[in-house]
């Protein structure tokens, strides 16, 4: 039984070492970079960085810029999640289309269709002038608002998914039992619903938050180089400033952040899945 | 035997389901339902699946909407009072513990939705679980229950908050069969100490007739027949009631002449007599007990020859051989080596035994 185990473990060859030359190997070669200068290990590079208060309240936006929207995105997601769940055969297609399709079409793509909505005379803005809630155009593109509203928007199926999976394993009973035990909606919701899809709610938020920490197009095209976040900074070091020593170490705290919050929600949910 | 005084066999209506209809999708499942339930009383809604009988404890509950007609509970009208306001517990046949909750959470729970402080739950819960043996068990996981355990802690759970009824959805099916049967002398001493009136729904007619005062035979959304176990046993209303509950003989047949409330049956294996009158060429279902057959001539004799007999313990059952749809069968008490497949064996038994039904009832 062992031997056979381990021969099958064999069929997972390819892909590590795919992984290992492909991503783990040139990672490591770019984290080295941001420990070394001239041969030598030295950690100045992070001295500087985090010593330019320019670099840090471009951390500081990178990071705010990721926590709402993950916050936005689950605020939209858990409701949507929650109807799914419940729903069946045609509808329930119709959801699941809704949400895996618009990933098929290009981010770039989207964020020009934004544009016609956010611009100064987009749509919004005609509609909000128009019902005369104000005078005149608000100034939306460029702005941190924009890009939290289209990046929620992008990331949106990966919070969705997760939550819908793990409300979708729970049995209906249980908030029935629930309501037999006098159970109001709001205390079954909060008491049995809640809890039990937080496995789902952990995972949908670290997925979108590892991908909102490191967005790259969705800031670009919408903020443009005004609001400079962590990717874009990495990006500029290396194409514009030809600064390589810089823009590892930008990565290297990028890739940190990501792999905290990786291993922060394994854990919770490890935790969250050993309670159940 | 008589069920005892405090208990009332129906007559003040403390349950009353009146004239309940539901489809689903347009497909209906019961129309004009009508179900009453005595105070005190332990009820089983007894069928095949599909028949209705899990709906009809859904809508009690409030789980389920009826689409027509009224559900009493002690003279209220609760037909569209919410699950929650209803005070009516209910036992799953999965027990739909929380699973992110230790046993004694999941007992404080109805508690707990009442407005309870955590700690006022205490006393109530640690007495909840002496009642079903489970204080040991208060600090676990409910995963880590086995079948039996995890019953228990469902039937807690609904017992705490003194609901004012307790439905039971099949809830000994998961259980093995040495378990199921302790378990439902527990349970059902349990609920006749605290007078507790309860309906359980089962497919299985060994537990409806173990555990239940009264049992409602369904069969596609109707009541073919609420009466006692041994009422049901002795004098199904209907051929389906008949082969639901318990086994028996069961052959068709085509009557041939009929006098003073006394039948004659032509069957392929016989004449046979039976009461009741029924019309010349009526053709209609026989029906006996197996242990009231006996091997040796009586009013009805039928020589069968044997396809097999089976030797149980505390009875032997002779199977005669017999038609598609047609079934001989006859007990003999004890174990009984005397008989082979192949034997001719006589089987007799009383006029007064023969169930006999019009076909097609």
């Amino acid at each position: 039984m062992t031997g056979r185990a381990e021969r099958i473990g064999l069929l997972a060859l390819p892909g590590l070492s795919f992984l290992a030359v492909i991503y783990a190997l040139p990672l490591f070669m770019l984290l080295l970079k941001s420990v070394q200068i001239d041969g030598q290990f030295s950690i100045a590079e992070y001295i500087a960085f985090f010593s330019d208060s320019y670099n840090l309240s471009v951390l500081w936006r990178t990071l705010r810029v990721a926590l709402l929207t993950t916050g936005l995105a689950l605020i939209i997601a858990y409701p949507t999640a929650i109807i799914m769940a419940r729903a069946k055969g045609f509808w329930l297609s119709v959801f699941l289309v809704a949400m895996v399709l618009p990933m098929s079409v290009g981010v770039v793509v989207k964020a020009f269709a934004w544009t016609i909505l956010f611009r100064t005379r987009g749509v919004l803005n005609d509609t909000l002038m128009s019902l005369g809630i104000t005078d005149a155009p608000i100034r939306m593109l460029f702005t941190e608002t924009a890009l939290i509203i289209g990046a929620a928007n992008v990331f949106l199926p990966f919070m969705v998914l997760p939550i819908y999976a793990v409300l979708r394993q729970m049995d209906s009973r249980l908030p029935e039992a629930a309501a037999s035990l006098g159970a109001t909606p709001v205390f079954r919701f909060m008491n049995v619903t809640l809890p039990l899809s937080l496995p789902g709610v952990v995972a949908g938020c670290a997925f979108t938050f590892s991908l909102a920490i490191s967005m790259y197009v969705i800031p670009s095209l919408i903020v443009g180089e005004r609001q400079q976040t962590l990717s874009m900074l990495t990006a500029r070091s290396f194409l514009y400033l030809r600064n390589e020593a810089l823009g590892a170490t930008i990565s290297s705290i990028l890739l940190l952040i990501a792999i905290s919050v990786v291993l922060a929600s394994s854990w919770a949910a490890n935790r969250l899945g050993a309670r159940q | 035997m008589a069920p005892p005084a405090s208990r009332d066999m129906g007559d003040s209506k403390y349950l009353d389901v009146t004239a309940v209809g539901k489809a689903f999708k347009g497909a209906p499942v019961m129309s004009g339902m009508d179900f009453r339930v005595g105070r005190g009383e332990l009820v089983s809604l007894l069928g095949p699946s599909g028949c209705g009988k899990t709906t009809l404890l859904r809508i009690i509950a409030g789980l389920t909407t009826a689409d027509s007609g009224e559900v009493l509970l002690d003279g209220r009208a609760i037909t569209s009072t919410p699950a929650h306001k209803r005070n009516i517990s209910v036992v799953f046949q999965s027990y739909a513990l929380f699973p992110h909750l230790t046993v004694a959470e999941n007992v404080a729970f109805g508690l707990r939705a009442r407005g309870h402080a955590k700690s006022d739950c205490g006393p109530k819960v640690v007495e909840a679980l002496a009642l079903v043996r489970m204080s040991d068990f208060a600090e676990r996981k409910v995963a880590a229950l086995s079948g039996g355990q995890q019953q228990r802690v469902a039937v807690a759970r609904a017992l705490i908050v003194d609901p004012v009824l307790l439905l039971l959805d099949e809830p000994f099916s998961a259980l093995d069969r040495k378990l199921r049967e302790t378990m439902q002398v527990e349970l059902k001493t349990l609920l006749r100490d605290r007078n507790m009136t309860a309906i359980f729904v089962t497919h299985d007619q060994d537990e409806a007739m173990g555990v239940s005062d009264r049992i409602a035979v369904m069969n596609a959304g109707q009541i073919e027949q609420f009466a006692t176990p041994s009422e049901l046993y002795s004098r199904p209303a209907s051929a389906f009631v008949m082969d639901f509950v318990g086994l028996s003989t069961r052959l068709s047949g085509e009557v041939i002449d009929c006098s003073e409330n006394r039948s004659t049956v032509r069957s392929a294996y016989g004449t046979i007599h039976a009461p009741g009158t029924f019309a010349t060429g009526a053709r209609v279902t026989i029906g006996v007990r197996p242990e009231l057959v006996q091997t040796r001539p009586a009013e009805n004799t039928l020589n069968v020859t044997l396809a097999d007999a089976m030797v149980l313990g505390s009875k032997t059952q002779l199977h005669g051989r017999a038609e598609t749809g047609d079934r001989l069968l006859c007990e003999v008490p004890g174990m009984n080596s005397d008989y082979a497949p192949g034997d001719t064996v006589t089987f007799g038994w009383d006029v007064a035994d023969t169930l006999v039904y019009e076909a097609g009832t």
